[in-house]
C-alpha cells in the first residue's frame, strides 16, 4: 500500500471549512402542486369502511383496521384504511374507487423521520398536519370507476296491469342482470343487514361470471325461498349498499330474482342435489309459511325426517294467502315449494293443530317440534261500527281473493293502514274496479310499506290521504258505510323519535264508501298452545317466547317466524327457521340445545 | 405538414394526422424508421429528439413506439410511430442520430423489455436497481402478485375483511352450516 492511499481519507477534511458547492434549500419552500398526490387524507365521518381502497390497491399498501371511537354499525364496518408508504406508489386508484369520496390526497409529500414505522398510518385518524389540507388530489369529474345508476326495471303498463293479476315487475334480462351485477364492489357491507345473512356479493359475483348453477347453490345455502325473496323481500340489504351512498344501491333483490328466473326448475333440483345421511330423527313443523318451510328444508338436508302440518290446502303461508298474485305468481311459488319437498319434506295439508291434532300429541310422537304459525288474524281497529257488514279486514280480503272466491266490493273502497297489507289490499281492490283511497295516520315517508309499492299503487290510481285518523264507522245511506276521520298534525317527539300524529280538533270528515278494509296489523291465534296440557311453551300476548336460536322454555319445542320475531317479514321468518333448524339438529342428536 | 406529404410515398407512411397546428403524428414501418428520422433531423429541421416512448398492446401482440421530434424553426413537433412485434421486442437503435436516445432506449429495455442492440449501456439498470421480475410496464405484469412476492409485509401489518369483522361484531352467534361441512 502506498502512503497516498493511507492519507487519502483524511485529505477530504481539508475541504471541511470551505463553502460547499451545493446549496441547502429549505424544504419548506417546496410546496406540492395544487393537485399533487401526497399523503392520504380520509374523512372519518364519511368513510364507511367498505375496503374498496384496499381491494383496488395494486401494491397491497392498504390494511383495513379498527380505529378507536369508530363503531361497527349496519352501514359502517367500523374499519378504516391504514396506508403503508413503504409500498404506496401514489397512483391514487384508492381515491378514484372510493365509494363515499371520503378518501383523498393532500399535496404534502415532504416528511423526514428516521423511524420507518411512522410511514404507516391510518389516514385522517392520527392528527397529521395535512389532514385538513384543501389542496392535493381529489377524484376528478368527468369519469368514474363506479356506476351510480341502477339498470332500470321494466314494469307492466299500470293501466293494463290494473285489469288483471298478471305480474307487474318483469324482471331483468341476462344482459341487464350482468350489467347491474357489475356495479357491485364486493364489499359485503350488506350481509349484516340481511336477517338470513345471505352471501350477497358471492351470488352477485356468480351472475357476473355467468355461473348460475353456483349462484343457485349460494342462494340456497342461507335461503330456500329465493324466488319469493327475489320479488317481495323488504331488502334491508339495499339500504346498507356502499354504492347507495353516492348513487342508487345495487338492485340486490332483482338480481336474486334473476338467478332463479333464469334457471330451469330441473336444473335447480340438480344444483341442490340430495346428499345426506339418515339420522333416524323425526321433527314436526307447524305451519307451512316461510318460517316452517325454511326450517323443514334445512332439517331435511341435515338428514332428519320432517313432517309439516298445515291447516290450509296449500303451502306458502302469507306469501300465498296474503301477497297478491301480481307480486308473487302462484306457479313460481309452487316451483319453490316443490324444491323444498324434493328434499324429503312431507307436508300434511288440512290439519290444524289444536283442532285435528294437539300440540301434546305432536310433542309425544316426534323428537322435536317447530312452531311457525304466523299471525293469521287481523288486529282490531277498536272503533265503533267495526262489525258493520261493509267492513272487512285486509288479510281476510286478500285470502279470499287468493282462494278464488267471488267478492263484491262495490264502486268505492277505503283502506285503513300504511303497511304492505294496506297497499296490497288497495291495489287488489283496484283490480276489482273500485275507486280506492288509503287512509294513513302519519306522513308518506313514515309508511312501513316498500316505497316502490307505494309508487306503483299511485301509478295504478290508488289515492293516499296521509295524516288522517279514523274515528268511527257508521251506517250511511244506500247501503254504504261512513268512515269518519279527522285530520292529524305531526307532533315532534324530540331527536331520534318518530313524530306522533295528533288529531286536530274540529277537522273531521266523513267518507261514504261501499267497503272499508282495515289493515293495521295482524295477531296470532295461540289457543292450541294455551290448551296444551303437557307441552307447555311460554307466550306473551301475541308472541311465542323464543331466543335467537329458536329455543322456547320447553327443550323439545322451538319456534320462529312472525309468531316470534318483531320484524314480521318473510326473510326474518326464513332466518328464524334456519337458526331453529340448527338448534333442533343439535338437540335431537345430543339431547342438548345449541349453545 | 406539406413536407410530410412529400415523405409519404418514399417512406410508405401509413397514417398521418394533425392533432394540433403544432403537433402531428405519422406511422411508418420499423424498417424505414431510422432512415426517416435521419432525413427529418438532417434535412427537415427536426433537430431535437424530445423523447421515445412505448405502449403495450397484448391484444394485438404489438408494441407501439413513438419518437417525438421537434423543429425549433417552425415550432412544430412530430410524433413518429412504428409498431413492432411483442414477441421479438427488437428495434434498431437511433443513438447515432441523437446521443440521448441511448437513455430512452435503456429505459424502454428495463420497463418494457424492448431491446435496442448496440445502444450503449442498454442492459444497465435504469431506475429499477436489483429488479428481478418481468418488465413492469408490460400490461400483463401483475403488480399485485409481484409486490406480494417481493415486498413481504412489514411486521405489524394485519388487515380485516369488512364482512367478517361485521359478523364478529354484530352477529357472532350466526354460523353458516354448509360452509362448515
Ligand atoms: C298481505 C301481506 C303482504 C305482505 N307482504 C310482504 C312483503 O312484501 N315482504 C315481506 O317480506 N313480507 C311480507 N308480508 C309478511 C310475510 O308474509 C310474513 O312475514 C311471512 O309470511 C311470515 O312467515 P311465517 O312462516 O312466520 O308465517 P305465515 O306465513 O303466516 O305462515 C303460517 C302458516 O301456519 C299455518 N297455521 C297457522 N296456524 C296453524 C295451526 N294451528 N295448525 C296448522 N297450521 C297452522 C298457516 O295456515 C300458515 O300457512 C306480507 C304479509 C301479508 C299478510
Ligand atoms: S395511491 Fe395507489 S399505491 Fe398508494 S395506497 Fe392508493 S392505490 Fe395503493
Amino acid at each position: 500500500m502506498k502512503l497516498k492511499d493511507l492519507i487519502a481519507p483524511f485529505s477530504v477534511w481539508k475541504r471541511a471549512t470551505e463553502k460547499p458547492y451545493t446549496a441547502m434549500k429549505p424544504l419548506s419552500e417546496r410546496p406540492g402542486a395544487d393537485r399533487y398526490r401526497g399523503f392520504h387524507i380520509n374523512d372519518q365521518e364519511k368513510c364507511i369502511g367498505c375496503g374498496s381502497c384496499e381491494a383496488i390497491c395494486q401494491n397491497g399498501a392498504i390494511d383495513m383496521v379498527e380505529v378507536a371511537g369508530v363503531e361497527t354499525t349496519l352501514t359502517d364496518s367500523g374499519l378504516r384504511p391504514r396506508i403503508d408508504y413503504g409500498r404506496c406508489c401514489w397512483c391514487a386508484l384508492c381515491v378514484d374507487i372510493c365509494t363515499t369520496d371520503s378518501l383523498a390526497m393532500s399535496n404534502e409529500y415532504v416528511w423526514i423521520d428516521e423511524d420507518p414505522e411512522v410511514f404507516r398510518f391510518i389516514a385522517g385518524a392520527e392528527g397529521k398536519p395535512w389532514d385538513n389540507s384543501e389542496k392535493g388530489y381529489r377524484r376528478s369529474g368527468g369519469y368514474s370507476l363506479l356506476d351510480p345508476e341502477r339498470v332500470p326495471m321494466i314494469l307492466e303498463d299500470p293501466k293494463k296491469g290494473v285489469t288483471s293479476f298478471i305480474e307487474m315487475v318483469k324482471g331483468y334480462s341476462a344482459d341487464a342482470a350482468r350489467q347491474e351485477a357489475r356495479r357491485c364492489v364486493d364489499c359485503g357491507l350488506c350481509i349484516a343487514s340481511c336477517p338470513a345473512h345471505m352471501d350477497i356479493p358471492d351470488y352477485i359475483r356468480a351472475i357476473r361470471d355467468d355461473d348460475l348453477e353456483e349462484a343457485v347453490k349460494i342462494l340456497y345455502r342461507t335461503n330456500p325461498m329465493p324466488a319469493t325473496c327475489g320479488r317481495i323481500c323488504t331488502r334491508n340489504c339495499e339500504s346498507a349498499c356502499a354504492i347507495g351512498v353516492k348513487g342508487d344501491p345495487v338492485a340486490i333483490r332483482w338480481l336474486k330474482r334473476y338467478i332463479i328466473d333464469a334457471v330451469d326448475p330441473s336444473d335447480i333440483t340438480a344444483a341442490l342435489g340430495k346428499e345426506f345421511s339418515d339420522s333416524g330423527k323425526t321433527v314436526a313443523v307447524i305451519g307451512a309459511g316461510p318460517g316452517g318451510l325454511s326450517c323443514a328444508y334445512y332439517l331435511a338436508r341435515m338428514g332428519h325426517h320432517v313432517t309439516v302440518f298445515e291447516s290450509s290446502k296449500k303451502a306458502g303461508g302469507m306469501i300465498r294467502y296474503g301477497v297478491p298474485e301480481y307480486r308473487m305468481p302462484y306457479d313460481r311459488l309452487d316451483d319453490e315449494i316443490a324444491h323444498i319437498t324434493e328434499q324429503g319434506v312431507t307436508i300434511t295439508y288440512g290439519v290444524t293443530i289444536g283442532v285435528d291434532k294437539s300440540l301434546d300429541e305432536l310433542a309425544a310422537s316426534f323428537d322435536a317440534v317447530f312452531i311457525s304459525t304466523g299471525l293469521p288474524d287481523a288486529s282490531s281497529l277498536r272503533l265503533t261500527g267495526e262489525d258493520l257488514p261493509g267492513v272487512l279486514s285486509g288479510v281476510e280480503f286478500l285470502e279470499r281473493v287468493a282462494r278464488g272466491e267471488t267478492i263484491t266490493l262495490g264502486r268505492t273502497v277505503a283502506v285503513i293502514g300504511g303497511g304492505n297489507v294496506a297497499i296490497d289490499a288497495a291495489r287488489t281492490a283496484r283490480r276489482f274496479g273500485a275507486e280506492t283511497t288509503i287512509y294513513y295516520r302519519r306522513r308518506e315517508e313514515d309508511m312501513p310499506a316498500d316505497w316502490e309499492e307505494i309508487h306503483d299503487a299511485k301509478l295504478e290510481g290508488v289515492e293516499i290521504i296521509t295524516q288522517s285518523i279514523p274515528i268511527q264507522l257508521e251506517k250511511a245511506a244506500r247501503g254504504k258505510t261512513g268512515l269518519v276521520w279527522g285530520r292529524a298534525r305531526m307532533e315532534d317527539q324530540g331527536p331520534g323519535k318518530r313524530p306522533r300524529p295528533v288529531l286536530i280538533v274540529g277537522e273531521t270528515y266523513t267518507a261514504e264508501v261501499d267497503t272499508v278494509i282495515s289493515a293495521i296489523g295482524q295477531t296470532a291465534d295461540l289457543s292450541y298452545i294455551a290448551e296444551s296440557k303437557t307441552a307447555s311453551v311460554g307466550i306473551d300476548g301475541n308472541k311465542v317466547l323464543a331466543d335467537y336460536h329458536g329455543r322456547t322454555e320447553n327443550v323439545k319445542i322451538f319456534a320462529g317466524g312472525d309468531v316470534v320475531n318483531s320484524i314480521g317479514d318473510a326473510i326474518a321468518a326464513i332466518a328464524d327457521g334456519y337458526r331453529a333448524a340448527r338448534s333442533i339438529d343439535a338437540y335431537v342428536l345430543t339431547g342438548k340445545g345449541k349453545t | 405538414m406539406e413536407q410530410i406529404n412529400e415523405l409519404k410515398a418514399r417512406y410508405s407512411i401509413s397514417d398521418s394526422r394533425d392533432q394540433r397546428p403544432d403537433l402531428g403524428f405519422i406511422t411508418v414501418d420499423p424498417g424505414r424508421l431510422a432512415a426517416l428520422l435521419a432525413e427529418l433531423q438532417q434535412v427537415r429541421g427536426y433537430t431535437h429528439l424530445s423523447f421515445i416512448t412505448a405502449v403495450d398492446y397484448p391484444e394485438t401482440g404489438t408494441f407501439q413506439l413513438t419518437y417525438m421530434v421537434h423543429n425549433f424553426e417552425s415550432a412544430h413537433s412530430l410524433g413518429v410511430r412504428t409498431v413492432i412485434s411483442r414477441d421479438t421486442a427488437l428495434m434498431e437503435s437511433v443513438h447515432h442520430l441523437w446521443k440521448q436516445a441511448k437513455t430512452y432506449q435503456r429505459e424502454l429495455k428495463e420497463m418494457y423489455g424492448i431491446d435496442f442492440p448496440g445502444s450503449p449501456g442498454v442492459d444497465d439498470p435504469f431506475i429499477l436497481e436489483g429488479w428481478q421480475g418481468p418488465p413492469p410496464m408490460r400490461r400483463d405484469f401483475d403488480t399485485r402478485a409481484y409486490s406480494e412476492k417481493t415486498y413481504f409485509p412489514r411486521p405489524g401489518r394485519k388487515t380485516s375483511d369488512p364482512r367478517r369483522h361485521m359478523q364478529s361484531r354484530l352477529y357472532p352467534d350466526y354460523t353458516p352450516f354448509e360452509e362448515e361441512t
